[in-house]
């Protein structure tokens, strides 16, 4: 099959390949780059393990033919914390107890940090939160303290944004 | 052991301290089985079975090993024949003249990629002739068909009963149940049906093999019992034992769904015959056709009961299916029998379990495996005779729930016995006093037992020169945290803080031996290893500072990671220090084991798991509204109030139950592998039906803390007992809402709509 020079920026950095047309997000990056965050379930969009941020937005990296993401900003979880300075959702899901296995957990937090980015200023209800991360599945914790994490999260991100009030 | 000498002052134990692999999950940094790859690593698929039963005509795999990029194709015919299972050896690798189910797999491929290995699954020439199959399982008792006509031949543990599809039974039997009955003030007598269901764990299941240059293969995967594959690879590739490796990354979820073997011998076999690396990971198709769901069950149920509402005995019989292979069946028909006798004085019992064949995916043990199947049945069945006695369902429990000192349904003596306060705490919660507070509304309780499984542990506990500790366990990490719970006892009994320890990964080489995750028993069992290590460690650290200091043992404390005399003190890690200089260091082999308690061989049959260890007991209760048009059920509140000994760790303790219950009320509304002429008609995500977020309402926890004798600090098993008590709890629930009573599972909002639509017409 015919490769074509793919470029892509991931977590702000630009990346050079030879990518088959078909080929989806999902696939360049576990099996052509090699950054397993991203997890792989259903390949379906079915379980949201596979989420990324496209411009911010979240998207199930398993269906988005990788280029359809050319000339985005993809963001996948290695992109957003680090041991030493972790994303404040990363924090609270450890606090809360939000994380069991973990295989949902990378597109568990991406798809909040895409709604937590879509609403600022308030603190969304639970059953908002709810709504917001029912297209990804988790088997382990039966979500409620997921739930705490995002939303201990958003109170966190309001506080914040009543200290520094933007100039 | 010498578990009695620390007493949990709750430094670290008992504290919600945050998992030790947290840091590592939210970035996306933690290695699973399935991002595990090698260089030059091939891809494996599986071929599977598009028929229910047929006989083999052909297979010709020539032109899809002429493919460029296929290295292997590998059927029965190139393998040795071996038959693998836990009670039963009845499952080859490959189908051998027949295939028996819908996702047998008949050969499998390794290909340079994933694409192409797909494309020589497609090129392979299967011809199968069809042939009648048997899908019910009770038809499969008296079914002409047979699932396995040879079914003498196999090797069997010498416990079980069997005749042609039936392939274990056993019985419980205490009292004169018939004489019970015949003098019963009224008996009651239903049926209940219960679905297949997936665990659902996130992570498909995944293996990387590859052998080395003397012959031994070593496999990356997640298993959550990496001795126990290591046995059945050393089976099925006949090779010793210890020429076998398995390696656990790590792994997203099991829930007993990737207790045996998955896809671990297929890479192993692939890798062998092409000298490559070979992954092989499961797609969702797959893992809904042919992983080991939790069986389907039958269950028969009779209850006699006096005026007041008194049990006088209990006959009947749940029948286990166990789809094509007996898997876990056997065990499932016997441990059944305990929760159809549930925590209740019975008078006396009259129990039979049965494990059956059917044409369907061979089925294994989804977390309490037998628990909710017995647990619906007979939770069900109080609150029908509570109405129909006119007696208040939490009152008849009371009346006949056992106490401190009772006989358990084998003889043994019931300790620590705590499911009054769990239904009394379950019930306030939830306000039972208002138990139909509106048309459409209604509440519903049940309660049961379960078992920590036994089972040995060890692990090795070794002190680095900084004074920190590595803990060594053969035990996986599957999600639960209970390893970190485990590393709690010891840093509690080591007076170092959890940041002192660090866990290694699970690697059948180098880890000591542990029966495996499963069962409620990874905290319980490794804590206990850890604290008869953390005692020998104890003495090894006091006879180092007494040889520094010239004096005795006598009056030594371990405290504040430090050795204490009086009014000396020296470091744990400088006397790790010391170690290394003349000692080899500091390390320990801890053990732990729990038999269980004796019993009355009389009362049981052929009964695999006689007795139960450290047995927890728990109570749920469901508030929630059905709408009478759709049938549509939403939950407004749920509790629970499980007896958890003592809670290592509260905040993943509450993980445990959210979680079990979510699983089980996903088994309880929505969850089904739908057959239809022996196939599968839901194999994706969206059609076989998984709670979301959307579906679970927020779980409220109640821990009772009921000490045990055998658990680190009290602690009993946690894990199984949250996922048994939603089908019934719903079921109540449902019934107390709108008078409907459901006898079958998933009771989805069709059947409950159906159910309302006959009740009144
Ligand atoms: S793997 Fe993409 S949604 Fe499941
Ligand atoms: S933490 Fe295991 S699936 Fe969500």
């Amino acid at each position: 099959m015919s490769r074509r020079l793919l470029e892509l920026t991931i977590n702000g950095e630009t990346h050079q390949l030879l990518a088959e047309p078909h080929w989806t997000l999902l696939h360049v990056l576990r099996n052509q780059i090699g950054m397993m965050g991203t997890k792989e379930n259903c390949l379906e969009a079915e379980c949201g393990v596979c989420t990324v941020l496209l411009d911010g937005r979240a998207v199930n990296s398993c269906l988005l033919l990788a280029g359809q993401a050319e000339g985005h900003q993809i963001t996948t979880i290695e992109g957003l914390g680090t041991p030493e300075n972790l994303d404040p959702l990363q924090q609270a899901f450890i606090e809360c107890g939000a994380v069991q296995c973990g295989y949902c957990i990378p597109g568990m937090i991406l798809t909040a940090k895409s709604f937590l980015d879509e609403n600022p200023g308030h603190v969304p209800s639970r059953q908002e939160i709810r709504e917001a991360v029912a297209g990804t599945l988790c088997r382990c914790t039966g979500y409620g303290k997921i739930v705490d994490a995002i939303s201990v999260s958003a109170e966190r991100r309001l506080a914040k944004q009543h200290k520094e009030p933007a100039a | 052991m010498n578990a009695e000498a620390f007493r949990a002052t709750g430094r670290v134990a008992g504290k919600r301290l945050p998992r030790m692999d947290g840091i590592g999950k939210v970035i996306g940094k933690h290695v699973y089985a399935a991002d595990f790859t090698l260089p030059g690593m091939l891809y494996g698929r599986v071929l599977r079975s598009n028929k229910p039963h047929a006989r083999i005509v052909k297979i010709d795999t020539s032109r899809a090993k002429a493919m460029p990029g296929v290295r292997t194709v590998i059927t029965a015919a190139d393998i040795p024949a071996v038959r693998y299972g836990q009670a039963v050896r009845d499952a080859p690798v490959f189908a051998l003249d027949r295939v028996l189910f819908y996702g047998h797999a008949i050969a499998a491929v390794a290909a340079t990629t994933l694409e192409i290995a797909e494309q020589a699954l497609a090129a392979i020439d299967v011809e199968l002739e069809d042939l009648p199959a048997v899908y019910d399982p009770e038809e499969a008792l008296t079914n002409a068909i047979l699932v396995h006509p040879d079914w003498q031949d196999f090797k069997v543990l010498p416990i079980l009963v069997r005749d042609g599809n039936m392939t274990a039974r056993t019985r419980m039997i205490t009292g004169d149940a018939d004489a019970a009955f015949a003098n019963a003030y009224r008996v009651y007598e239903h049926r209940f049906k219960t679905a297949l269901q997936h665990p659902g764990y996130t992570e498909p299941r995944a293996s990387v093999a590859d052998w080395d240059a003397n012959g031994n293969v070593t496999v990356w995967t997640n298993t959550q019992l990496p001795f126990d594959t290591q046995t059945t690879l050393s089976e099925i590739l006949d090779l010793p034992v210890s020429r076998v490796r398995v390696i656990v990354p790590g792994i997203g979820g099991g829930f007993g769904g990737k207790l045996r073997i998955g896809v671990e011998h297929y890479a192993a076999l692939l890798a062998r015959n092409t000298a490559r690396p070979v992954r092989v990971l499961s797609t969702s198709e797959e893992e809904l056709i042919a992983a080991t769901p939790r069986q389907s069950a039958v269950v028969h149920l009779k209850t006699a009961v006096d005026r007041d509402g008194k049990l006088l005995g209990r006959q009947g019989r749940i029948i286990v299916d166990c789809g094509a292979f007996a898997g876990s069946g056997p065990a499932m028909a016997s441990v059944s029998l305990q929760v159809l006798a549930g925590p209740y004085r019975n008078g006396t019992l009259a129990l039979e379990g049965i494990a059956v064949y059917t044409n369907k995916v061979p089925a294994g043990s989804f977390r309490a495996p037998a628990g909710p199947m017995a647990n619906f049945a007979v939770e069900s069945q109080m609150d029908i005779i509570a109405e129909d006695l006119g007696i208040d369902p939490l009152e008849l429990r009371l009346r006949n729930i056992v106490h401190e000192g009772d006989k358990g349904p084998s003889g043994e003596e019931l300790k620590s016995v705590s499911v009054e306060e769990c239904l009394r705490k379950a019930a306030a919660a939830i306000g039972w006093h208002d138990r139909k507070p509106a048309p459409g509304r209604g509440k519903g309780i049940a309660c049961s037992w379960w078992m920590t499984t036994g089972g040995s542990s060890g692990v090795y506990v070794k002190i680095d020169p900084d004074g920190t500790a590595t803990l060594v366990s053969g035990a996986v990490e599957i999600g639960t945290a209970a390893l970190t719970g485990a590393s709690q006892v010891l840093a509690e009994a080591l007076s170092l803080d959890l940041d002192d320890i660090k866990v290694a990964g699970v690697d059948t080489q180098t880890s000591p031996y542990d029966y495996g995750a499963q069962g409620s028993r990874t905290a319980f069992s490794v804590g206990n290893a850890c604290l008869a290590a953390a005692a020998d460690l104890r003495q090894q650290l006091f006879e180092l500072a007494a040889k520094q200091w010239n004096i005795t043992t006598d009056g030594m404390e371990l405290r504040d990671k430090q050795v204490i005399a009086g009014n000396k003190t020296i470091a744990i890690a400088e006397l790790a220090r010391l170690s290394r200089l003349s000692g080899g260091g500091l390390i320990a082999h801890g053990t732990a084991n729990s038999p269980g308690p004796a019993f009355d061989p009389g009362r049981v049959e052929n009964h695999m798991l006689p007795a139960w260890n450290t047995p927890s007991f728990h109570a749920q209760a469901a508030d929630l509204s059905v709408d009478s048009e759709t049938g549509a059920v939403s939950i407004n509140r749920y509790v629970v109030a499980q007896d958890v000994g003592f809670a290592i760790n509260p905040t993943y303790i509450e993980g445990q139950i959210e979680g079990g219950v979510s699983q089980g009320i996903g088994q309880a509304l929505s969850e089904e592998i739908v057959y239809q002429n022996g196939r599968v008609m839901n194999a994706n995500l969206t059609d076989y039906k998984m709670p979301t977020a959307m579906d679970v309402p927020e779980i409220e926890c109640i821990l009772v803390q009921s000490a045990s004798a055998a658990g680190p600090f009290g602690a009993k098993g946690v894990g199984e007992p949250p996922c048994i008590h939603p089908p019934a709890a719903l079921a109540n629930a449902i019934a107390a809402a709108t008078g409907a009573r459901m006898h079958s599972l998933p009771m989805t909002a069709e059947k409950i709509v159906k159910e309302l639509r006959s009740a009144r017409e």
